[in-house]
C-alpha cells in the first residue's frame, strides 16, 4: 500500500479506537452535548487524518442538514460526520464543523 | 520624423550615400536612381502628413518605425545599396540629416563640430547631451594622447571635459593617463595597449546606446523583435520537449503531443529485475536517496535508523543513529561528503560519511512526515517545519526563510537548478514556488486526486518544462509547467500511483510506481525509440514498492 499521509498531534488528543490514528485535540472541542445513534458525540472545530464520503441530506433531532460521513485514513472505519450545510438559521453555527462519535474514539496524551 | 529638415536633406543624403558607395567597388550605377527619386514626389507625401500611418492587421505597428528598423537591418546585413534604396523609395530616412552629419563627423574625427551638431539634434534631456559630449571629448582626449599631444589633451581635459560636470571620478582617472603613459585601463585588450583610444565606430555604438531610439535606431532592433516572438512561441508551445525541433520564421512554432511520453514501454513487477535485496531495516522505509555519484544509496527506516549501502555490492556500509531518537528522512550534500537526516524530535542532523556528527539544528525544523532536500550549492536545507509551512534553512549564514501555505503540505520536490520548489497540498493542489530571494508563488496545478496517501510529483522534460504527478485514481498526470494546463493523463496502472520520476537524462522517459505493485516506464508513442533500458537513477522514490 502507499504511504498514508498522517498528521501528528501533540498534547491531549482523541484518536481512532481501532488503529490509534490521531484525530483531534481536546482543545478543539466546541461542545460535548451531541448525540448520535450510538450514544454521545462531540462537536469539533478541526479534525485531521480523515477522508470524506458523499454528501447526504439527513434529518436529525435539530432539523435537516447536509452532511458527509468521515472515515479514519488509517483503517477506513467511520468515526463521525461533517456538517456541510444547515437548513435552519439557528443551526448555521455547525457548518464546516465535525462530529466525532464517542464510541469510535479514545483519549490519550502524546508528547514529542 | 524628418519633416523639419526638408530643405537640407537632398544634397547631404546623397553625399552620405556616395560615401558609403565608395566602400563598395561599384558606385556609378546607383547615383542615377538616387538623384532621380529624391525629386520624385511620390516618395514624399506620406512623411509630411504627420507620419502616423500603421501597418499590420492589428494597427499597432507605425510604418515609419517599421521601415527605419528594416533599413537598419539591411545596413547591418551589409546590403548598403538596398538600405539606401529603401530610404529613397519610402521617403523615410533612417536618420535625420542632422544625425547623418553627426555620425559622419564622429567617424571623421571632427570632435568640436560634432559636439555642436549634437546640440542641433534637439535632444530634450540635458543630461544625455552632456553624457554624449563627455564620450566624444573623451575620445578626442585619447586620440590626442596617442598622437603624443599631451598639452592639447590636458587642455581639452581642463577646458572642455571638466566643465561639463559629469562623472568627476572619470575626469580624475583621465588626468592620471597624462601623468603615467603606461597606465593601462581594464577595458583595453592586451594587443591594444599602445593605442589608448578605441575605434571610432565603437564610439558611435556607445553614442547610439546613449541617445534615444527615435534619434538613432538601436543596433539589431529588428533581430531582437523577431527573437522575442520566437521565444514567446516556444514558451507557449505546450508540448515542446525536443532539442532538435527547429524554429522557423515561416510558421508559428507548435509541437505535437507526440513529444510527451504517453505509452508504457515496460512494466516491472517487483522482483523481476532485482539486483540486490537490501535487508537490515526493522521498520518500513520512509525514504531512499541516491548519492550524487550514483554509487551509494541512503535508506531511512520510519522513525528508525539511516543506512548507507554500496550499490554494486549490496553491502551495508554504515548505520547512522542517535540514541533514544528515530530518523524520519535522509539526504545527501551535493558533493557527496555529508549526510543529512531529519529526526523525530523535530531536529535535523548532519554527519560525515564515517558517522561523525558535525552539526545539529534543534527546534521546530522538521516534522515526522517531512521530506528533506539540499540545494545544489549545499547551503540550504529544505524541510516541512509546520503543517502549513516549509523551512528554507541556510546552514552557513544561519538564516531561515519560510514558505507559508493555507493548506497542509504533504510532500515537495526541488527543481534541478534548485530555484523552484514543487509543493503537494492536502487539498489536491500542487503549487510551484520560486525560492530565490523571498519565496514567491508562481503557478498552481490541479486535476489529480489525493485523499489518503502521500502522492509525489516531479519536474521533468526538456529544461524541466513539465510537471508530472501520481494520483489516487491510477493515472499519471502531466501538466505544462509554464501555462499550468493539463496536457496528458496516462492510464495503465490499476492502483493509486504513488510517485513519478522523469528521467533526467532522457526527456522522453518517465517512470511511475503504484499500489498495484508495478513500476511502469513510459516513453514516446512512436516505437522508434533507440534505448529500451531505463536509466538506473531514474527512480528516486518508490513509496508503493518495498
Amino acid at each position: 500500500m502507499g504511504r498514508i499521509f498522517m498528521i501528528t498531534l501533540e498534547g491531549r488528543i482523541y484518536s481512532c479506537k481501532h488503529c490509534f490514528t490521531h484525530l483531534a485535540l481536546l482543545d478543539d472541542i466546541i461542545s460535548k452535548s451531541f448525540h448520535c445513534g450510538h450514544g454521545k458525540a462531540y462537536l469539533f472545530d478541526k479534525v485531521v487524518n480523515i477522508t470524506e464520503g458523499e454528501k447526504e441530506e439527513r434529518m436529525m433531532m435539530t432539523g435537516l442538514h447536509t452532511v458527509v460521513d468521515i472515515f479514519c485514513v488509517g483503517c477506513g472505519s467511520i468515526v463521525g460526520w461533517k456538517y456541510e450545510a444547515a437548513h435552519e438559521k439557528a443551526q448555521k453555527y455547525k457548518e464546516g464543523k465535525f462530529i466525532l462519535e464517542r464510541c469510535h474514539i479514545t483519549v490519550s496524551f502524546t508528547r514529542l | 520624423m524628418g519633416g523639419v529638415e526638408d530643405d537640407e536633406p537632398a544634397s547631404k543624403r546623397m553625399k552620405l550615400s556616395s560615401e558609403e558607395l565608395r566602400r563598395l567597388s561599384n558606385g556609378s550605377t546607383i547615383k542615377e536612381p538616387v538623384a532621380g527619386s529624391s525629386r520624385d514626389l511620390m516618395a514624399r507625401p506620406l512623411q509630411s502628413e504627420g507620419g502616423e500611418e500603421v501597418v499590420g492587421s492589428k494597427g499597432v505597428i507605425k510604418k515609419v518605425e517599421f521601415v527605419r528598423i528594416i533599413a537598419k537591418a539591411l545596413y547591418s546585413l551589409g546590403y548598403i545599396k538596398s538600405g539606401a534604396h529603401l530610404e529613397e523609395e519610402s521617403g523615410i530616412p533612417l536618420h535625420s540629416s542632422v544625425v547623418n552629419v553627426f555620425m559622419r563627423q564622429i567617424l571623421e574625427g571632427n570632435w568640436d563640430e560634432s559636439v555642436v551638431t549634437l546640440r542641433n539634434i534637439g535632444l530634450t534631456d540635458e543630461r544625455t547631451v552632456k553624457s554624449a559630449s563627455f564620450l566624444i571629448l573623451e575620445q578626442k582626449f585619447f586620440e590626442l594622447l596617442d598622437e603624443e599631444k599631451a598639452m592639447d589633451a590636458l587642455n581639452t581635459l581642463r577646458t572642455e571635459i571638466a566643465p561639463l560636470g559629469v562623472n568627476d571620478s572619470r575626469v580624475r582617472e583621465l588626468s592620471s593617463y597624462i601623468v603615467s603613459p603606461s597606465y593601462c585601463s581594464l577595458t583595453r585588450s592586451p594587443k591594444q595597449d599602445t593605442v589608448r583610444a578605441r575605434s571610432r565606430s565603437k564610439l558611435l555604438e556607445e553614442l547610439q546606446k546613449l541617445l534615444p531610439a527615435t534619434v538613432m535606431v538601436p543596433e539589431g532592433r529588428l533581430e531582437h523583435l523577431v527573437e522575442q516572438a520566437l521565444v514567446l512561441q516556444r514558451d507557449a508551445c505546450m508540448f515542446h520537449n525536443s532539442l532538435d525541433k527547429e524554429m522557423s520564421l515561416y510558421s508559428d512554432h507548435q509541437c505535437g503531443r507526440d513529444q510527451i511520453p504517453s505509452q508504457a514501454l515496460q512494466v516491472y513487477e517487483t522482483g523481476v529485475s532485482l539486483k540486490h535485496k537490501l535487508s537490515g531495516h526493522q521498520k518500513p522505509l520512509s525514504s531512499v536517496s541516491w548519492s550524487p555519484d550514483d554509487r551509494q544509496l541512503l535508506t531511512c527506516g520510519a522513525e528508525e535508523v539511516v543506512r548507507l549501502w554500496d550499490v554494486s555490492s549490496g553491502e551495508c556500509l554504515h548505520v547512522y543513529e542517535k540514541t533514544g531518537l528515530g530518523m524520519v528522512s535522509c539526504g545527501w550534500s551535493p558533493d557527496g561528503k555529508w549526510i543529512f537526516s531529519g529526526l523525530n524530535d523535530k531536529s535535523i542532523c548532519m554527519w560525515e560519511l564515517d558517522g561523525k556528527e558535525l552539526e545539529c539544528w534543534k527546534g521546530q525544523r522538521t516534522l515526522k512526515i517531512s521530506d528533506l532536500e539540499i540545494t545544489g550549492d549545499g547551503k540550504q536545507i529544505i524541510s516541512i517545519c509546520r503543517e502549513t509551512a516549509i523551512l528554507l534553512l541556510d546552514r552557513e549564514a544561519k538564516v531561515e526563510r519560510f514558505i507559508e501555505e493555507d493548506q497542509t503540505i504533504t510532500s515537495f520536490s526541488l527543481s534541478r537548478d534548485s530555484r523552484f520548489l514543487l509543493i503537494n497540498l492536502l487539498n489536491q493542489e500542487i503549487h510551484l514556488w520560486n525560492i530565490e530571494g523571498d519565496p514567491k508563488l508562481v503557478s498552481k496545478y490541479r486535476g489529480h486526486k489525493r485523499t489518503r496517501f502521500i502522492i509525489r510529483s516531479c519536474f521533468g522534460g526538456l529544461e524541466q518544462a513539465f510537471i508530472a504527478s501520481g494520483s489516487e485514481d491510477s493515472l499519471v498526470y502531466i501538466w505544462h509547467r509554464g501555462t499550468g494546463e493539463l496536457i496528458e493523463t496516462l492510464p495503465g496502472h490499476s492502483g493509486a500511483v504513488n510517485c513519478v520520476s522523469w528521467n533526467p537524462a532522457n526527456p522522453h522517459m518517465l517512470a511511475s510506481a503504484s499500489d498495484d505493485r508495478t513500476i511502469r516506464i513510459w516513453g514516446l508513442n512512436n516505437l522508434s525509440t533507440k534505448r529500451k533500458e531505463p536509466c538506473s537513477n531514474g527512480i528516486h522514490y518508490c513509496n508503493g514498492v518495498y
